[in-house]
């Protein structure tokens, strides 16, 4: 499916040190047919920024590493700028499949909703279970500080009404990013939808996230600790 | 008073304060960037004090009779770990403030190209 005409859809993939595979990612969303793509590269130390502009997507590039919120905010900042109607991020290790993002967005287009969660089934026989036991309780975590209950809570395959994008002021560099954007949610009461989304666990996506799950998690669990006591 | 009267953590304290005030003198006496003769007055009172506490215990009687807190040391104590609580808080504060205006410089940086 194409974009509608009346809808600027801009693909917004925050990256860090994927230039092996955000290629592939860039390509495989042109081909569902997203073109408006901008990759933000941050502060890597391989050739991302390079990569990314081969394949044909906008490349805007941190100086240095700021996380992933971070990056996430400003490739949105930069999608309001060029005139999006609805924003997607997803993250740019190829574990988001771009053939759901036209379920994603439906709902936005469609007017029924501000913000649609991909969420990943936590009973799809790939994932392994680990990821399972960690999404879990960062559900149980984000629902403490956020105060609403979603069924992924740390995905990063969202899509955003204009309007959202320019209510939600995210503080949140790093990986409590995602818990952030829910406890705005229910601060700016947006309606939110939940769509379900594929989700394929290679070795080069799980490399990466099994190396973050703990020492990731702790700090994540530090920030939003913080940013409740002192915001 | 021999060394063999001392205490182990009298010895540790020691030792650590020595090579503290030892760090501190060498990096002012090598005009090393952000030394100053008040930070280093600060670095000699306070581990300074420390070695003197540890080598003197008695000392802290003395200072709480004359300043008139005798009867109320874990007030005293208490009001110390507020304090160092709050002065960690301030500078978690300033460390949040600073990586978020880092964050919104890398940012208005990197959004440059689009605003050619």
């Amino acid at each position: 499916m194409t974009n509608r005409v009346s809808d600027r859809i801009w693909i917004i993939i925050p990256a860090y040190n994927e230039s092996s595979v955000i290629g592939q990612v860039i390509t495989s969303a042109h081909r569902h047919g997203f073109i408006d793509i901008i990759v933000v590269d941050d502060g890597s130390h391989d050739p991302t920024a390079a990569a990314a502009a081969t394949a044909g997507a906008m490349v805007l590039s941190h100086r240095i590493n700021r996380g992933k919120g971070a990056a996430t905010k400003t490739g949105i900042e930069a999608a309001k700028l060029l005139g999006a109607d609805i924003i997607v991020t997803m993250d740019g290790d190829g574990q988001h499949d771009p053939a759901d993002i036209s379920r994603l967005v439906a709902p936005i287009a469609a007017g029924r909703a501000d913000v649609a969660l991909g969420t990943r089934s936590l009973t799809t026989p790939h994932m392994p279970r680990h990821k399972v036991i960690s999404n879990r309780i960062a559900n149980m975590v984000a629902w403490s500080f956020a105060g609403l209950w979603v069924a992924d809570s740390q995905s990063g395959f969202r899509a955003y009404s204009r309007q959202a994008a320019d209510t939600l002021n995210t503080r949140a560099d790093r990986y409590n990013y995602e818990t952030e954007i829910i406890r705005q949610i229910r601060e700016y009461r947006l309606r939110f939808t939940e769509v379900p989304i594929s989700v394929k666990y290679t070795a080069y996506s799980m490399s990466k996230s099994t190396r973050q799950t703990f020492g990731m998690g702790l700090r994540t669990v530090y920030k939003m600790i913080w940013n409740t006591l002192s915001f | 008073m021999s060394i063999n009267d001392l205490q182990f953590y009298q010895i540790a304290v020691t030792a650590i304060s020595l090579v503290m005030i030892y760090f501190g003198l060498e990096k002012f006496l090598r005009h090393e960037a952000g030394q100053s003769v008040l930070k280093l007055a600060v670095r000699m009172i306070v581990w300074g004090g420390m070695a003197a506490v540890a080598l003197f215990p008695d000392i802290t009687d003395t200072i709480a009779a004359f300043i008139g807190i005798e009867g109320n040391i874990n007030a005293v104590v208490m009001l110390g770990f507020l304090l160092i609580f709050l002065i960690i808080f301030k500078i978690l504060s300033v460390v949040e403030r600073i990586e978020q205006e880092i964050s919104a410089l890398t940012r208005a940086d990197a959004l440059e190209k689009l605003k050619k």
